[in-house]
């Protein structure tokens, strides 16, 4: 049986880091044993569902995983009835968590459990970078850091996760942009500095996306052109959602459910479904 | 609500009765269970052998059961104090509220209080309303929202035809050979009317949708129609021009059964399609064609709504609809017909119930003594000789210290009625505001004392739908706590105030009595109504089984007047201060203050994120993308959201739906008032669009009064 | 298992009817027809299309409490129902509640309701009004599964009573029935057959079926079907098989209840991010996804599917016709598609 009740966590903090996007810490209250390794085992690019009592559920990436305390991070960008209940909740409080869902990160060879080592790129938009956390973390400690993270913003004052990034720094190359302003080297989206990136680390032999839907397809499109199978970029998409066990609807992409298909998703699966929805990504924005 | 059987169900029961939105007055079915916990509500399913719906219910129709969920009732009476609202017993709200009204009728007489009735209730609890007014209170001050929608309708028809009610039946969609949509959106807000035009489209009848905007039937209209907001009269003239020009009239027709054709061929004649279309904009080949189609269809009906009603020129664009029906014959027949949407569930009953200042029930006027003296004997009481005050006379009144208690419900004019802030200044300054509401609403939060009302679903009682059907409402559930239906509690005032006159049993009983005084209702029994899915009025000796079309024969005043009208402009054209036209809209998803459509989850989904509906030019110089926060300002006052660019509207006017209380429309409506019925002119003001800063989140009505109470507060 | 001839339905209601509380479709005073609790004595005879309502409320609630939180723990509101029989419910209905057990399989409240309820199916020996559960294998003869026990009329005063299950065949425990015969079985047969073929053409649902899974729709269909869908909602609330559903809380004192409702797809804040993006912003797009939904056989047949059993999501019923005020249910869609 697939429960809809989720089971409490309690916000340890939360860390202003960006525009409207607040970096949380959570904790699991008195989980049983059995219960914390369902979460521990986790993978990078996985979702939750966030309780927030009285304004609703959503789905949330984490950034870090549950580590064996129970604890575990996601960024939030404040911008509905869920989100803004939760930037009013302070330390302490009790929320709920359901989970871990969907497919991550193929960050494993699906057969031999080997890590995976090929020269990965990755590549952010706004708060998009979120579920791609993780997975640089992850392949850092495997000893295989991305040859570049791409990260792109609407502004300097946008950009999000911005601790991690610093940290990162001394790891692989970091290449930021902006589409306004100061504050940053380059001008423009991803997109734009693409060229430039591969000219200093060379072309890469797997792709991780995750940002508006709209830079994403252009961004895969852009690397479908230089010659990169289309089976080496994955993306992970976002949709409404309110069980995340298949069941619910809202997450319908054609005869997929994104919640269980997804939400990470190979270019050469995902390009044929989003093509027959002519409505995907019009609105699409930098958001979380 | 759960699953069909989950608790111990002892019996269980599927009610039949209306739908309480709009004016279609389309049947339900209400699945309800007896347990030990008590009744509750388990399903809902739309009335497959109802005459109008067949099987379909609308998505507000749909939502009902959130709209009377007892989670968010009222469930005692309420008496305002310092420190918020506090429940209080019946006897001790009674109590009060009888002292009240005692020391204002002692102090200022009958004139200073009144009833505002409700056009969402039943023809019972209308008729009680009246009768409170009238024999408790012994004022003609009773009204109801028909003054903001379609009391240009019934003053316009009454002079043209006799009647002011639609002429023709729903059904008639299905006859006729040409549709005229005039300033109305029935998908969207006669849903079940407007899927009737759809399929009626489909099969080949011809639709000409008359709309500033491009609106759903609009996109599949064989021709739109586009005028300027206020151009009905222009546009109507030129038709009527064309017509005559053409020889296109029937002839025949006017010979038999009209009169003054000669004064309107003579008004009409100084027009004609290309001198119209600089008022109204409309091509003149459109004109042409609109006229030639609609005068020569065998049968055509013209279907209206408040797109030709709410404006200072409102009884005259009914008189100009009447007119152009009359001169090409298009009346009295199967598929023909003058046929206004009225716009909620009962507001046809709560007019036919005399909820108005000037008429008793069945429109039998106060002016007339002979009138005053049936009701003085029927009712063994004096009656108030002079018509009472409307709605807004009891806003200005009020203003004036001359009006001081008002009774109100199932309504909610803070955020319905024009100019919102002259609204609330009045309501305050009431000595007795007395709001009885299934669930909070703006104007009960004035309240001094709220009461808690029984839904539709919890009294038995009828309503009358837009083509005159009287329909059994049934009661399905106990009323949640200690909500009482509006003409039982109407008649524990009453017997406070020492008066038996609203004493009754049953709602039966109260429609026993208003037929025996309502000619038009003559006919009816609640037997009679179960027996034949409802009846039409006039129902009466003559016709027992009801009327579907009036007029076949005669007009009540004999003869049909046309009357010359001419065009007025709109009182606040765009100017360069204000230089957008603001209409008024409805959603499909909202009803209007939106207190029952709000309470579902899914119909609140649908509420766009922003409610200023603004055409691509106009957003393009002001710099607005999708959704930008803007401040929409007029004369009266400004409100904060976000814009839609959509093409559905031209360049130079900006729509706003009025469910809203966050962006209230009606901060920004104008009031200036057709002269004949003191309908206000929501259709047209001038306003400003001004975009705030791209990361500002607008502000709703209340932070910005409470912004402003600060700024006060500071000074 | 063994099939039996009985005397009446009534008969079988009694004897169910000491064990369950009995639900069939009934009448009331205004002609409008439903699931209503209801003594063993009657048999309404009514086929269950002929009602606006399918079976499905009683296993996937139009509402439900989800969960009640008290600010530290959240508790799950498990419905848990008496024992109870649906009797009289048609094949088409069957098929759906077949299809909704294997896409709700893993739904606890789903299964609290399910587990719980005989199905007593009753085989339409005519069509009904907009019906044609043929096309779609779905009747008129119910499905092997499909139901616990099934009443057939032979005679004037003689049934036949299939066991399709165990339940099926416990629940006869204690009643004493004579075995069909062969003739019994092949009456039946012929009587389905002549069913069938007393359906009215419904080529066109053949045909809209393969143009929507060789993809061969033009764009400008779905959006005309578009501006006349004014999502209602109704379509899917009275389809016997949509499923989808949305959630809510609602806070009274110190308790709050997350509620779950039926949902539409049709609706245009289905999908509508918080961020406003929405993925199907076009009402044609949304109109299509019903269709695909209801009719594509890639939606399935995805192997990794954890949705639909493996048949067609539309069982033929025709609600979605008589209840869509836009002109675009299955018979005027299929023939919008197919023109």
């Amino acid at each position: 049986m697939q429960s809809l009740v989720p089971e409490p966590i309690e916000i340890l903090s939360g860390v202003e880091d960006g525009e409207a996007a607040r970096h949380f810490r959570f904790r699991f209250c008195g989980q049983s044993d059995s219960n914390l390794k369902k979460w521990q085992s986790t993978r990078p690019g996985q979702f939750f569902m966030l309780s927030v009592p009285g304004a609703g559920e959503a789905p949330f990436t984490f950034t870090t995983l549950p580590n064996a305390q129970g604890e575990f991070s996601a960024l939030v960008r404040r911008m509905g009835q869920v989100t803004g209940a939760l930037f009013e909740r302070k330390p302490g409080y009790t929320l709920g968590a359901r989970g871990p869902f969907g497919h991550g990160w193929p960050v494993t060879d699906g057969d031999t459990e080997k890590v995976l080592t090929e020269k990965a790129l990755i590549v952010g938009g706004g708060c998009g970078l979120a579920p791609l956390v993780s997975l640089v973390e992850h392949l850092i400690n495997s000893g295989t850091p991305p040859v570049a993270l791409v990260y792109g913003a609407r502004t300097a004052a946008a950009q999000v996760l911005n601790p991690e990034r610093k940290r990162w720094q001394s790891q692989l190359p970091l290449f930021d942009i902006v589409q306004q302003g100061n504050g940053c080297q380059y001008r423009g989206t991803p997109l734009d500095l693409l060229p430039e990136v591969l000219n200093q680390v060379g072309e890469p032999e797997r792709v991780f996306l995750c940002g508006p839907e709209i830079m994403m397809h252009t961004v895969a499109e852009f690397f479908v052109q230089r010659g990169l199978p289309a089976s080496a970029i994955w993306m992970s998409i976002e949709r409404r959602m309110h069980c995340a066990t298949g069941t619910c609807g809202h997450c319908y992409l054609e005869h997929q459910y994104v919640c269980k298909d997804g939400p990470t998703y190979r270019w050469d699966k995902l390009a044929p479904l989003l093509a027959r929805s002519s409505g995907a990504g019009a609105l699409a924005d930098f958001h979380c | 609500m759960q699953a069909l059987h989950d608790m111990d169900v002892s019996t269980s029961q599927a009610i039949t009765t209306i739908c309480p939105f709009c004016g279609v007055g389309c049947g339900m079915t209400l699945q309800v269970q007896q347990s030990g916990a008590g009744t509750r509500l388990s399903g809902i399913a739309p009335q497959l052998n109802h005459p109008i719906s067949r099987g379909q219910l609308c998505a507000k129709g749909w939502s009902t059961p959130f709209a009377i969920d007892a989670a968010d009732r009222i469930k005692t009476p309420l008496r305002r104090t310092p420190g918020g609202f506090q429940p209080i017993s019946w006897a001790e709200a009674l109590k009060s509220i009888g002292e009240s009204i005692r020391t204002i009728l002692e102090e200022d007489g009958p004139q200073a209080l009144g009833v505002i009735s409700s056009a969402r209730a039943t023809n019972e609890d209308n008729y009680a309303a009246q009768k409170f007014a009238r024999a408790v209170l012994r004022t003609n001050n009773v009204d109801h929202c028909a003054r903001i929608c379609h009391s240009p309708t019934v003053a316009g028809l009454k002079q043209t035809l006799g009647s002011g009610a639609m002429t023709n039946s729903a059904s008639d969609i299905e006859q006729t050979d040409l549709i005229v949509v005039f300033g109305a959106d029935p998908t969207e807000n006669h849903s079940i009317l407007g899927g009737h035009i759809l399929r009626a489209r489909e099969q080949g009848t011809r639709l000409i949708v008359v709309d500033p905007r491009k609106t759903r039937l609009a996109r599949i209209a064989d021709l739109h129609l586009q005028l300027r907001p206020g151009s009905n009269i222009a546009l109507v003239n030129a038709l009527l021009a064309e017509i005559f020009a053409n020889n296109w009239q029937a002839d025949q027709f006017l010979d038999a059964r009209c009169e003054g054709l000669d004064a309107l061929r003579k008004s009409v004649a100084r027009t004609d399609a290309d001198a119209g279309a600089e008022v109204t904009g409309v091509a003149p080949e459109l004109v042409r064609s609109a006229a030639r189609e609609y005068s020569q269809a065998k049968k055509a009906m013209i279907l209206y709504g408040m797109g030709v009603t709410q404006y200072v020129s409102g009884t005259n664009n009914v008189i100009a609809l009447s007119n152009l029906a009359l001169a090409c014959g298009q009346i009295g027949r199967p598929g023909t017909g003058v046929n206004p949407l009225r716009g909620q569930n009962n507001v046809q009953g709560a007019c036919d119930m005399g909820c108005l200042p000037n008429v008793y029930p069945g429109y039998q006027a106060v002016a007339e003594e002979e009138i005053r003296n049936k009701f003085a004997r029927a009712w063994q009481v004096s009656v108030a000789e002079h018509a009472g005050l409307t709605s807004l006379g009891m806003t200005l009144a009020t203003l004036e210290d001359k009006f001081r208690g008002l009774i109100l419900f199932g309504e909610d004019p803070v955020v319905t009625d024009p100019d919102q802030t002259r609204e609330r200044r009045a309501l305050d300054k009431l000595d007795l505001l007395v709001v009885a509401e299934l669930t909070m609403t703006e104007t009960a939060k004035q309240a001094d004392f709220v009461l808690p009302a029984a839904s539709f679903a919890e009294k038995d009682g009828t309503f009358t739908n837009c083509e005159r059907r009287v329909q059994r409402v049934r009661k399905a559930l106990p009323p949640p706590g200690e909500a009482r239906a509006d003409w039982q509690w109407l008649g524990d005032i009453a017997r406070e105030l020492g008066s038996d006159a609203l004493d009754w049993e049953s709602a039966e009983e109260i429609f026993d009595e208003l037929a025996a005084l309502t000619p038009i209702y003559s006919g009816m029994t609640y037997a009679g109504l179960d027996r034949e899915h409802g009846l039409q009025w006039p129902c009466n000796k003559e016709a027992p089984q009801g009327t579907a079309i009036l007029h076949s024969d005669r007009f009540p005043i004999g003869r049909a007047r046309l009357i010359p009208v001419h065009h007025v402009e709109i009182d606040e054209p765009a100017d360069d201060e204000f230089p957008l036209v603001l209409t008024t809209n409805r959603l499909h998803f909202h009803y209007g203050c939106g207190s029952m459509s709000r309470k579902s989850p899914l119909l609140e989904r649908e509420t766009p994120d922003g409610i200023l509906f603004i055409n691509s030019f106009d957003a393009h110089n002001l710099s607005l993308s999708q959704h930008s926060p803007v401040k929409v300002s007029s004369r009266r006052g400004f409100i904060e959201t976000r814009a839609i660019i959509s093409d559905e509207v031209p360049a130079g006017l900006v729509t706003m739906p009025y469910h809203f209380r966050e962006a209230p429309s009606n901060r920004l409506t104008n009031n200036a008032m057709d002269p004949v019925t003191k309908m206000p002119e929501l259709k047209a003001c001038a306003v400003r669009v001004e975009p705030l800063p791209a990361d500002a989140q607008p502000r709703t009505m209340d932070e910005i009064l409470a912004d402003e109470a600060r700024e006060v507060a500071g000074d | 298992m063994t099939d039996y001839l009985i005397d009446s339905p009534i008969t079988l209601a009694k004897h169910i009817g000491q064990s369950r509380d009995l639900w069939q479709l009934k009448e009331n005073d205004s002609g409008e027809r439903g699931w209503q609790l209801s003594a063993p004595e009657i048999f309404s005879a009514l086929r269950s299309p002929d009602a606006m309502e399918s079976a499905k409320q009683f296993f996937f609630a139009p509402r439900e409490n989800i969960f009640q939180f008290d600010g530290n723990q959240f508790r799950e509101s498990l419905p848990a129902p008496e024992p109870f029989a649906l009797v009289g419910v048609s094949s088409c209905d069957l098929t759906a509640i077949a299809y909704q057990d294997h896409f709700f399989r893993d739904d606890p409240h789903y299964q609290a309701r399910r587990q719980q309820a005989l199905l007593v199916g009753y085989e339409c020996l005519s069509p009904c009004a907009k019906g044609f559960c043929p096309s779609v294998d779905a009747g008129p003869g119910a499905r092997e599964g499909s139901a616990d026990l099934v009443l057939h009329q032979l005679q004037e005063d003689q049934w036949l009573l299939r066991v399709l299950t165990d339940t099926g065949a416990r629940a006869l425990e204690g009643l004493v029935l004579e075995k069909a015969g062969d003739a019994a079985q092949t009456q039946r047969h012929n009587q389905i057959e002549a069913c069938i073929e007393a359906f009215p053409d419904d080529s066109h649902i053949h045909a809209g079926i393969e143009a929507i899974n060789s993809n061969s729709v033009a764009q400008e269909t779905w959006d005309a079907a578009g501006i006349q869908c004014l999502s209602c909602s109704g379509c899917t609330t009275l389809c016997p098989t949509c499923s989808c559903y949305g959630t809510s809380d609602h806070t009274t004192g110190d308790t709050m209840i997350r509620e779950r409702f039926w949902d539409s797809c049709l609706y245009d804040g289905f999908q509508r991010e918080a961020s406003q993006n929405n993925p199907a912003g076009a009402a044609g797009d949304r109109v299509r996804r019903f269709w695909y939904h209801k009719f594509s056989r890639e939606f399935f047949q995805a192997s990794d599917n954890p949705g639909p059993a493996d048949r067609y999501g539309c069982v033929g019923c025709g609600r979605c016709e008589v209840t869509c005020p836009g002109v675009i249910g299955v018979h005027s869609m299929m023939k919008k598609i197919t023109e």
